[in-house]
């Protein structure tokens, strides 16, 4: 007998439906073949389903079986294929019925089998969802532990299963499953956990302020001074000062985090703005995003949130020039010889650089061991492109102990993270809005043409920009770099022009060339 | 292209000042167009290859002035105090003599060419050697001809242990003028100038402030910066004013050529 259940197969973010026909023939030798170009792991899948069926207290047909994966030319990988061939392998057999309240033509079957017959988490759970979205009147069958993630896509009946033994009560129509309901749209309340309060760190006031900046824009920042001066905590303070995740921007994370199966199990969606800090070893396709079956990679893991790079110059420099695409588009595009990828990647640089291969050099009190040769290819070692991306440059001086004490007195520079995150919700605020009928969300992202659209200057302020353009000899890119910058000190201020105040402190955060 | 050798320059009068050394170079090579007045009034401005920005803007100050002084300027043209110097020196119009400490027909690094270029057609290179590596010995070996072409030494920056003071000294025993740059007592790169001037071997060179012109009482923020270079949070934090607020004043003195910045800290320009 011939039976078909459907399910899906996840390339990227994007979601092709799959037809598991599964045929138990009446003569024949024994055997279990799966064709339709499946991967290790489906192959394996064998194992898994005949034992799980066995120790569900099932029968398993010693017949011949073949299992088709359609259509047949599409590579499949992962475990999710487990659970439709095991329902298919049962009711091929004549083991168990259908009811007919299950409609198997509209009813997607996903999962991964443990032997003992439970079901394990899974990724792409959302994918899923968003797909049988798409019909009307869709049924999802998914593990339980993962199940939650589909709860953020509405017009589906998702159906969580536990084990084999209690989605067979199901099928059979024994007892059915209770579908799980949507969260109800009440605001989940953040609470999301701060690693370091601006507070905690000791002076560096001018970098505060431009991580507020950068929070509040979205602008690449570039820190650079000796070490141990707070450039990696300065960093980590940064998740923070961001604004909350909106609904439609958690989704977006939630999808990438679900193919990379990074959602923790019972979580629906992910609230928290990501933060992503690879080591400097990484590979590029540990950055970019790789793998035969390319899987998101550190850029995509960002999207929407922070890549922190803490000693830039360390990592290799073809790794760096990947992120250039990501930089200028928002997305990567990985190709693989099996075919394309696209992931989004529109994230905030963070970068931390050191003076020089030593880090002591214009150190007051250390002194520095490296030859003038060495600091140029160190700085060589990040290229003007990636450089030309970065809006705010600051420079992260060591603060003298004597100093530090006397910084408690300074009440006008306290900030707490609190505070700042106040100011960057309100700035964002004004941003949504002005950006309401464009594709894009902060000022960072502004091309030139919304600059002059959207980011109008005093004609003083324009002066001054003139004048600093003539006198630093701003490229054309960075002066518009600097008015997105100026932009963003603006809407912290809830000021509708660009005034020059607004400029000159802008100009603070230029790069040293 | 290759140098040019000197046959008996102990003949030339413009170099008679080299015969004075106990130990004279046997031959001499140059590259550049040889004009004898270039050797009559010269003064040597040496230091550490390891320049800090304190010793750039002593540079920025001293050797526009020597210029102007009619002086050429000889140095090692190494990289640092010495390339500096020269480069300060062409950018004002002035003569340079730079001495090497390997042969003359080395091929140049790529970061030196465009430098030795420059000097070709404003000045003189100058080696007593046609095909020598440059060694730890050769170095100390150039000095001394440093030393004896110039009528003054200026040492703007040098360590304890610096190639500056071995100039300083071979100058001292041929009597010659010299001056050194004082500096923090804090700055491994001021400590051999400040032991020239405690030793007694050289005289201190303060420069000279224009006096009194500074407008005291105007501008808190100036005040601030007439003692030292300080930072944005420095600033900030003795003014007890807001970080943005003083960046963006910060902004509007540099623009106004009030203030400098340089790696992160800010300087009056007394030029101004």
């Amino acid at each position: 007998m011939l039976t078909k259940i459907c399910s899906i197969a996840n390339i990227g973010l994007e979601t092709i439906p799959v037809i598991v026909e599964v045929d138990v023939a009446q003569s024949g030798f024994p055997g279990f073949t799966i064709v339709g170009l499946a991967s290790k792991a489906v192959e394996e899948a064998k194992e898994r389903v005949k034992t799980a069926i066995i120790n569900s207290g099932l029968e398993f047909p010693s017949k011949k079986i073949t299992v088709n994966l359609a259509p047949a030319d599409l590579p499949k990988d992962g475990a999710a294929y487990d659970l439709p061939i095991a329902v298919g392998v049962l009711i091929a057999g004549g083991q168990i019925t259908a009811s007919p309240a299950v409609n198997l033509k509209r009813t997607f079957f996903y999962g991964e089998l443990s032997l003992d017959g439970t079901l394990r988490p899974t990724r792409g759970i959302l994918l899923l969802a968003l797909h049988a979205q798409k019909k009307r009147n869709t049924t999802i069958i998914v593990p339980m532990p993962s199940a939650n993630e589909a709860t953020n896509v509405s017009g589906i009946k998702i159906l969580p299963v536990k084990t084999l033994t209690r989605l067979i009560r199901h099928i059979t129509a024994g007892q059915f499953i209770i579908p799980l309901k949507r969260p109800k749209a009440k605001k989940v309340t953040e609470k999301i956990i701060i690693e370091f309060d601006l507070n905690e760190i000791a002076g560096q006031e001018l970098a505060k302020r431009a991580l507020t900046i950068t929070a509040a824009g979205g602008h690449n920042l570039l820190m650079w001074g000796p070490p141990g001066t707070g450039k990696t905590m300065l960093a980590r303070a940064l998740p923070g000062i961001l604004p909350p995740l909106t609904d439609r921007e958690a989704l977006e994370v939630t999808r990438v985090y679900s193919v990379a199966g990074l959602v923790s199990p019972g979580e629906a969606v992910i609230q928290k703005r990501p933060f992503r800090a690879p080591h400097h070893g990484v590979s590029a396709a540990g950055l970019i995003g790789g793998g035969s079956n390319p899987l998101p990679g550190e850029v995509s893991l960002a999207h929407l949130g922070v890549l922190f790079l803490d000693e830039m110059p360390e990592f290799q420099r073809s790794v760096l020039e990947s992120l250039r695409q990501p930089m200028e588009d928002g997305t990567i595009e990985i190709v693989r010889a099996k075919g394309h990828v696209r992931y989004p990647a529109s994230f905030t640089l963070i970068a931390a650089v050191n003076p020089c291969p030593c880090g002591y050099y214009g150190h007051p009190k250390r002194e520095c061991k490296c030859s003038e040769r060495q600091i140029a290819k160190y700085h060589h070692r990040i290229s003007g492109p990636i450089i030309d991306r970065i809006d705010l440059s600051v420079s992260v001086a060591a603060v003298e102990t004597e100093k530090l004490s006397l910084t408690r007195q300074n009440e006008i520079n306290r900030l707490s993270s609190k505070e700042a995150k106040e100011l960057v919700v309100k700035a964002r605020q004004i941003q949504t809005k002005r950006f309401a009928q464009s594709a894009i969300y902060t000022n960072s992202q502004m091309r030139n043409r919304d600059v002059k659209r959207f980011a109008s200057l005093t004609s003083d302020a324009e002066n001054l920009l003139k004048i600093a353009a003539d006198r630093f000899d701003l490229s054309a890119r960075s002066y518009f770099r600097l008015i997105k910058v100026a932009r963003t000190i603006a809407d912290l201020e809830t000021e509708e022009k660009i005034l020059p105040r607004h400029m000159a402190e802008a100009l603070q955060y230029k790069q040293n060339t | 292209m290759p140098g040019t050798c000197l046959n008996h320059w102990q003949k030339l009068p413009e170099l008679r000042k080299l015969r004075e050394l106990s130990a004279p170079p046997k031959a001499l090579y140059y590259l550049g167009h040889w004009q004898p007045e270039i050797f009559e009034n010269c003064a040597a401005v040496v230091g550490s290859r390891r320049m800090t920005e304190y010793g750039r803007r002593i540079i920025d100050l001293l050797v526009p002035r020597l210029v102007f002084e009619k002086k050429t300027i000889i140095s090692g043209f190494m990289y640092g105090v010495d390339q500096y110097a020269h480069r300060v020196c062409l950018d004002n119009g002035g003569k340079t003599i730079a001495v090497l400490g390997w042969g003359i027909n080395m091929p140049y690094k790529s970061s030196d060419l465009k430098l030795a270029e420059r000097i070709k057609t404003g000045g003189l290179i100058l080696s007593e050697w046609e095909n020598q590596q440059p060694a730890l010995w050769t170095f100390p070996v150039r000095n001394r001809i440093v030393a004896a072409l110039s009528s003054e030494i200026f040492v703007v920056e040098a360590a304890a242990k610096s190639g500056a003071l071995i100039t300083a000294s071979l100058a001292h025993k041929l009597k010659k003028k010299i001056w050194a740059v004082p500096g923090p007592i804090t700055s491994r790169t001021s400590q051999g100038t400040n032991a020239l001037i405690s030793s007694g071997i050289a005289s201190m060179w303060l420069g000279s402030l224009p006096p009194a012109k500074i407008e005291f009482g105007k501008d808190p923020l100036l005040n601030l910066l007439e003692n030292e270079a300080l930072s944005t949070d420095e600033i900030a934090r003795k003014l007890n004013k807001n970080v943005a607020e003083v960046g963006a004043q910060l902004s509007l003195l540099t623009l106004d050529g009030r203030l400098t910045e340089k790696e992160g800290k800010y300087f009056i320009n007394h030029a101004y």
